[in-house]
């Protein structure tokens, strides 16, 4: 990591210009720009399908940006990955897989442990610092699998913590998380971004985005609105989000049904 | 009892047929970690049936028939990497297409010999007392170069078994890990053609390393489990084979009885796992 000198301040952390993503030809996002800095938070807000999920990919370099281009940290994002750590749903992995919290946070460090080598005692250091930070020190050695589904998400969080990222993208982090679970993600979160991690999260949810995020990228396939979530998140914008979706209540709130 | 389970291996023969279903059944049982844990259990199933052709063409040729199978077992591993990648055939569609007609062409070939049936089974259910110093070493070759690749890369298959998009994200090429492990799995399947045959040795794979998962809340100690479970079942199943045959008259193929074995000893894991829950080793209920 020390080999790497650090990207100048000036160079944004993630920075989209006019990307489309397509898969087998089929446009599943396009049209999407923005710039996001150091120590920013970005809610991306749009329906099932909306092509969030695509926007992350792209941004990890998982799938091919068709037009546009993405830059993490100035360069392409394949290039960038030891810089950047990602969230996937807690739920999506499977649950009796044997591994232990602590051990599933320990994942974040392979990277750097490299190949053949096991983990060191900085890396176990970092992986325990990181559970400390989600609330789940006393866990450590509970199966992954045993764990709630707020503690399970909270564990994925270490993870990318222990990988020290400076961009940090996250799926839904708080579909089906409790109280408890969403306060401790919210304060880790802060603590990331107080550090000058950026990051960006799919979610359904205004109310978190609110909380969690100061600006937002309004998704449905195309980019609705981009920029600062107090102006950007107007009524207007969340119906050409959500079409029928949408309710209207009184003049200037709306309501948006989940799917 | 002793007597029955020291007693048969006074005999040479017996004892390199002992080395022989050891070495194996303890490198089946930790490849097989990683395909019950990717849930690839129908993958190697595939992988034993299309390794046959390349034995049969090795034998027919009157060449090694390690490096029929292995030439086999390569582009098995290749091809279902490749195909299983087009999201139109899917990898369950790939595997049945694959095995199908990999194992026609092999069966073909043996009809074509004058010595078929005895040619066919041997193949298909191994010959463990046959086995010569040339086959152990040959055993202790690959298991040697399996478990060195496993080891090198066992971090990183863990990863991607347990989160492959995660790992993907990290910057793993995950579809080069699956080659490797389809790769591996061929090996094990090489090393095991003499002794039980390519259609059993799916068995030694998945069986013991089933068992362990069900005692075992650790991927080290699932392994450990796995290594040992396979060992024994194969201890155990030449013992009763040879017991049976020799003192009871009655002829017991000793690879199947090893599968035999292993399968009792999964059954006794599978009633011993919810016990081992209730004294407290798994945790937390969900």
């Amino acid at each position: 990591m020390a080999a790497e000198p650090p990207a100048p301040a000036a160079t944004p952390v993630l920075e989209l210009r006019h990307v489309a993503v397509a898969y087998d030809r089929v446009p599943a996002v396009e049209a999407v720009d923005g710039v996001v800095a150091a120590g920013q938070s970005v809610a991306l807000i749009g329906p099932n399908g909306a092509g969030k999920s695509t926007l992350i990919r792209a941004v990890l370099g998982l799938v091919p940006v068709v037009s546009g281009s993405v830059t993490v940290l100035g360069r392409p994002p394949q290039a960038a990955r030891r810089q950047v750590a990602y969230v996937p749903q807690a739920d999506t992995l499977d649950a009796e897989f044997p591994v232990s919290a602590l051990q599933a946070v320990l994942m974040g460090r392979y990277p750097r442990v490299g190949f053949v080598r096991r983990p060191g005692a900085a890396d176990r250091q970092a992986a325990e610092s990181a559970l400390a930070a989600v609330g789940l020190a006393e866990r450590a050695s509970a199966r992954f699998g045993t764990l709630s589904g707020g503690q399970r998400q909270r564990v994925l969080l270490a993870r990318a913590i222990a990988q020290e990222p400076r961009l940090l993208l996250l799926d839904e982090p708080f579909t089906g998380v409790d109280a408890l679970s969403q306060e401790l993600l919210l304060t880790a979160l802060r603590r990331l971004r107080g550090a000058g991690a950026a990051v960006v999260m799919a979610t359904h949810d205004l109310g978190l985005a609110h909380l969690a995020c100061d600006e937002v990228c309004l998704l449905n396939r195309h980019q609705i609105g981009f920029g600062p979530i107090g102006t950007t998140l107007t009524p207007e914008r969340l119906r050409a989000t959500y079409g029928g979706q949408a309710l209207e209540l009184r003049g200037d709130g709306v309501i948006v049904a989940r799917p | 009892m002793t007597e029955v389970l020291l007693e048969p291996f006074r005999l040479p023969y017996m004892q390199r047929a002992l080395l022989e279903v050891l070495l194996l059944g303890a490198l089946a049982g930790v490849v097989g970690v990683f395909v019950v844990l990717r849930r690839l259990a129908f993958v190697s199933d595939a992988l034993t049936h299309t390794i046959f052709p390349g034995v049969v063409i090795a034998h027919l040729l009157d060449r090694s028939l390690l490096l029929g199978a292995l030439a086999f077992g390569v582009l098995t591993a290749v091809l279902l990497t490749g195909i299983g990648a087009n999201r139109r055939v899917g990898a369950d569609a790939a595997l049945a297409i694959l095995l199908t007609s990999f194992f026609s062409v092999g069966v073909v070939l043996v009809s074509r010999t004058r010595t078929y049936t005895a040619d066919l089974t041997v193949f298909l259910f191994g010959r463990v007392l046959a086995v010569d110093r040339a086959d152990l070493l040959q055993t202790l070759a690959l298991a040697l170069v399996v478990l060195g690749t496993l080891w090198a890369l066992r971090k990183e298959l863990v990863l991607r078994a347990f989160d492959p998009e995660g790992a993907a994200a990290m910057g793993y090429r995950t579809a080069a890990l699956d080659l490797v492990l389809n790769l591996l799995i061929a090996l094990v399947v090489v090393a095991a053609v003499k002794a039980v045959g390519t259609v059993l040795v799916v068995a030694l794979i998945i069986v013991p390393a089933a068992a362990a998962r069900l005692l075992a809340d650790r991927v080290a100690t699932t392994t450990a489990l796995a290594c040992a479970l396979g060992a024994l079942g194969g201890w155990l199943g030449l013992a009763a084979s040879y017991e049976v045959s020799v003192d009871h008259g009655i002829r017991l193929a000793s690879g199947a009885t090893i599968v035999v074995v292993l399968v009792a000893l999964f059954g006794l894991a599978a009633a011993a796992a919810p016990l081992r829950r209730r004294v407290g080793g798994g945790g937390v209920p969900r």
